[in-house]
């Protein structure tokens, strides 16, 4: 208790000097700006995938850690920020240097972009381990990787398990961590353009694992139970969504949408998925008119 | 292959009614393995695979020299939805590609001309490391019980500590988690693990005659440990973790073991048990974060340690080994033992970016008593303060860790180095500045010392592991002999004890990484640091006075050429002045100043599944000592390659 009070007058005292509001608005959308940057907001309490996920036991999995509470594109001259905050301090449990990593473990991180929100063009399939869709008009034609993993290690990943869709994904020049924010920054030649207010995003949620399956992306799996490293609450089976969070379009009940988009795949494919079987995750489009 | 999960094996095990024995469905039956191979050069006359082995027995796999490859074969089942479990085979770390044959079959007294066998280390056998079986039963607030191999990572550093890599699963136990209130509200691990034979006890063992002839017996001895969490809140969580340690020999007095079996002696056939140590650790750590201020972070850990050796069972090496002892034998007014207390706490306020302008803080508060000794907490490979601390370098990291049980050894030279931090008090504050593709951070931190004191007794009751004095140069520790530091490279890390100490030391840590615009991946990394390290040793005596200023630069530059490539080189320039640092109160102390000058230059290359790493150092060193020591130099080259093929 005596913690709480010391940190509850803290807390008073740096509203009252800098002003922060004591809860976010509702509109989860703020400072679109036109060179397409935007601040957007998820509401916490949603890192359960579609309501039933539940973390690893390994204590490395520390509460929040993979919900993602803020979403922000920053563009910068020729470069683009991209800033994913989650609810709990980002850690380094597994040492990343010692592996050519970034300065954090646990945390993966897939910024999906549609930059025409055209039918038919793009990727309507998720990367490998996401177990996840788009739909034809809203397909992805770039995706940045947040991982801890040097950039070596992602880039042998892609070359073995999605060589496909090599060109579109962008590992970024820097990936770091501070505080509860992950930073990822890409060249806009990357992007294949600056982005615009008229850009879509997915942010998909994922852990990163350092020994995949055969099929997955650097991507931690959700089991029917959880384990100390697989997440629990889905199937033994490559049919449901493996991601904990993502964002979902303005209006309603975020936190339901979330579950009830995640929750629509089919439960009955089991040994054999079809791409037709998986979860449809939506593009957001923060700033379009 | 089935037969390892089968569901009738966890029912003995775990002593409940499971379901008939399950086999393995298929597509749940996981396989992975993996080779990896190292060589390693240096110009030095040593051979093997590994820098640094064991510092005590020569085990002939330590030395610079080599080509060595291990195999490691890890086989998964899910047996049903409830039960799991795995096994890890992995080939013995040791044999040289020059080995050519080696069966093991070393023979002890007979000259061996041919170098047919250097014994078991080389003969590359496949050993048994893991084996662990998972269940959820039907009992009541129990999630899982697991049996079998354990890294202890569901501890903490201050009470069991995770175990090193290369020692993940060696250690086994049992254990149990669950919830008792709903919604994480207060959940619980519960486990007891055999306490490692090898180094959880004083003298580094847990009761081996050949090494401790008070002591015989370890198939008794046990850690027991409690977690109790709970999210009190969305903003805030506590967590308890408490720990004991028993180390039980045979009552040397024991009728049974002093004479003959006569009832009238009050000989029972049985022996009773005594304690040779016995150890508790707990720590009560809460995290706090305010939902309105979701910058703010507010983390507090009080912990508490006591540690009882019972000299009738357990050799004082503080008296008997020179100082080299990961427990101190304290003694009462009267002489008897008495526990060792300590407690220790610590305070870590982080603001992350609470200005929206990319700058972040991080201000700790650190108190670690003097005899707070986590005996079987994390020996390496973890780090429970914020600071930089005093023994990382440039190229070279490091860790804090609140043990005298810290490990630096079976590592090789590229790795990170860990010191003991008993007895610091003081703080750190961290600044850390992000824009785009600059970060910058700052750091001060002060450290006092809970350990001062004039007249302690390092003889018979506080190890000082022998070296107190001086920066330690983790850069010169070989594996041919330089672990006893016949060549001089400072204080060991585990040193927290010292005679006569007045102590205390500041530093300064500036680092930069800047990503050049216009190139792949590019990225330079700058660190600069000063350590001011003061000890006034005597206090009546103002000529013993040490007095270490250290300042190391490092500049490296790494880029990403291709998606495959990564190349990497550096260059750190290291000085130490040191008034004082070597001598005697007797025979008075003398000055000593060290420069050394460290290149490395690298690379990583992942093609199709194979990862291969190569890196090359060149460092000069010279310890000036001159008039009263002669000087040394160092001209070392050494490379350490390595390729890594999973699937």
């Amino acid at each position: 208790m005596h913690l709480e009070t010391i940190a509850g007058v803290l807390a008073a005292a740096l509203i009252t000097s800098w002003g922060f509001p004591a809860a976010a608005a509702d509109d989860p959308v703020k400072g679109c700006t036109p060179d397409g940057g935007f601040t957007f907001t998820d509401p916490t309490g949603d890192d359960d995938g579609p309501g039933t996920y539940t973390y690893p036991t390994d204590a490395v999995y520390k509460p929040g850690s993979f919900d993602i509470t803020e979403f922000q594109v920053v563009p910068r001259g020729d470069e683009v920020e991209f800033r994913v905050t989650v609810k709990s301090r980002i850690e380094d449990p597994w040492d990343s240097p010692a592996w050519g990593g970034n300065g954090f473990s646990i945390q993966m991180v897939f910024i999906h972009i549609d930059t025409d929100h055209k039918k038919d063009s793009g990727v309507r399939d998720g990367l490998p381990g996401t177990n996840v869709r788009f739909a034809a008009d809203e397909a992805w034609d770039r995706v940045v990787i947040i991982s801890p993993q040097g950039a070596t290690r992602v880039n042998s990943e892609v070359d073995a398990k999605c060589p496909q869709w090599k060109d579109r994904i962008i590992v970024p020049r820097v990936t770091r961590a501070s505080g509860r924010t992950l930073y990822a920054v890409v060249d806009t030649k990357q992007l294949g353009g600056h982005p615009t207010p008229a850009w879509g995003y997915q942010v998909l949620m994922q852990s990163n694992e350092g020994f995949p399956a055969k099929t997955d992306l650097l991507t931690r799996k959700v089991n029917e139970y959880e384990g100390q490293h697989r997440f629990g609450g889905g199937t033994d089976y490559d049919n449901d969504p493996q991601v904990m969070d993502i964002i979902v379009p303005p209006g309603g009940d975020p936190v339901k949408k979330q579950h009830e988009i995640l929750s629509k795949y089919n439960k009955a494919a089991t040994t054999v998925v079809k791409p037709e079987d998986l979860a449809v995750v939506p593009m957001v489009y923060p700033c379009a008119k | 292959m089935a037969r390892i999960a089968g569901g009738g094996v966890v029912a003995v095990a775990v002593g409940m009614a499971l379901a008939p024995a399950a086999r393995a469905d298929t597509s749940n039956f996981e396989m992975s393995g993996k080779i990896y191979t190292k060589y390693m050069y240096q110009n030095d006359a040593t051979q093997g695979c590994l820098s640094m082995s064991n510092p005590f027995w020569v085990d002939n796999i330590g030395g610079h020299n080599g080509a060595c490859t291990e195999f490691e074969l890890n086989i998964k089942a899910h047996v049903g939805p409830k039960v799991e479990a795995g096994v890890r085979l992995q080939s013995r770390w040791g044999a040289m590609w020059q080995d050519w044959w080696e069966n093991g079959d070393l023979k002890p007294g007979v000259a061996d001309t041919s170098g047919e066998s250097l014994g078991m280390n080389h003969a590359q056998y496949i050993k048994l490391r893991g084996a662990w079986i998972r269940a959820a039963p039907p009992i009541p607030t129990v999630r899982w019980v697991t049996v079998g191999s354990t890294d202890y990572s569901m501890w903490n550093e201050w009470t069991i500590g995770k175990a090193r890599y290369i020692d993940r699963d060696n250690g086994s136990g049992v254990f149990f988690e669950g919830e008792l209130l709903p919604r994480k509200r207060l959940s619980y691990t519960t486990g007891a693990m055999a306490l490692p034979k090898l180094w959880a006890g004083p003298g580094w063992q847990t009761g081996l005659s050949g090494n401790d002839p008070l002591a015989r017996l370890y198939g008794t001895d046990w850690a027991f440990a409690l977690k109790l969490e709970s999210r009190v809140s969305d903003e805030l969580r506590l967590r308890f973790i408490g720990a004991t340690l028993r180390d039980w020999e045979p009552d040397r007095y024991s009728p049974m073991l002093t004479g003959a079996p006569d009832a009238a002696r009050g000989a029972d056939h049985s022996v009773a048990l005594a304690t040779r140590f016995r150890g508790y650790n707990g720590t009560l750590d809460a995290v706090y974060s305010p939902a309105a201020l979701d910058f703010l972070t507010v983390s507090a850990m009080l912990a508490g340690s006591s540690n009882f050796v019972n000299p009738d069972y357990a050799t004082n090496m503080v008296r008997n080994g020179q100082g080299f002892s990961p427990v101190v034998f304290k003694l009462g007014s009267n002489g008897t033992p008495v526990s060792s207390n300590g407690l220790a706490g610590k305070v870590l306020v982080e603001l992350a970016d609470p200005l929206q302008v990319g700058l972040s803080l991080k201000l700790e508060y650190f108190n670690i008593g003097s005899e707070y000794n986590a005996v079987m907490g994390a020996r390496r490979e973890a780090d429970v303060l914020l600071t930089d601390g005093i023994i990382a370098g440039g190229f070279t990291r490091g860790g804090q860790l609140p043990t005298l049980n810290v490990a630096n050894e079976f590592q090789d030279w590229d790795e990170p180095w860990y010191e003991s931090c008993i007895g610091w008090k003081g703080a750190t504050a961290v600044a850390e500045w992000v824009r785009g593709v600059l970060r910058v951070t700052g750091e001060f931190t002060y450290i006092g010392y809970n350990t001062n004191m004039q007249g302690r007794d390092v003889r018979n009751q506080y190890p000082n592991f022998l070296y107190t004095n001086g920066f330690t140069d983790t850069t010169a520790f070989t594996a041919d002999s330089d672990y006893a530091n016949v060549y001089d490279r400072g204080k060991d890390p585990r040193s927290v004890y010292a005679e006569n100490q007045d102590r205390r030391t500041f530093l300064v840590v500036a680092t930069a990484q800047y990503a050049i615009p216009g190139f792949r991946g590019a990225t330079i990394n700058l660190k600069g640091k000063h350590v001011n390290d003061r000890d006034n040793r005597i206090l009546a005596n103002p000529n013993d006075d040490y007095e270490g200023k250290s300042w190391l630069g490092m500049i490296s530059l790494s880029n990403q050429l291709t998606n495959e490539l990564r190349t990497f080189a550096g260059f750190e320039y290291t000085h130490w002045s040191e008034a004082n640092r070597e001598g005697s109160e007797q025979e008075g102390f003398h000055d000593s100043r060290t420069v050394r000058q460290t290149a490395r230059a690298g690379f990583t290359y992942a093609y199709g599944g194979a990862l291969f790493s190569y890196m090359l150092e060149y460092f000069h060193k010279d310890l000036l000592r001159q008039p009263y020591y002669f000087d040394m130099k160092w001209n070392v080259w050494r490379s350490k390659a390595s390729l890594e093929v999973s699937w």
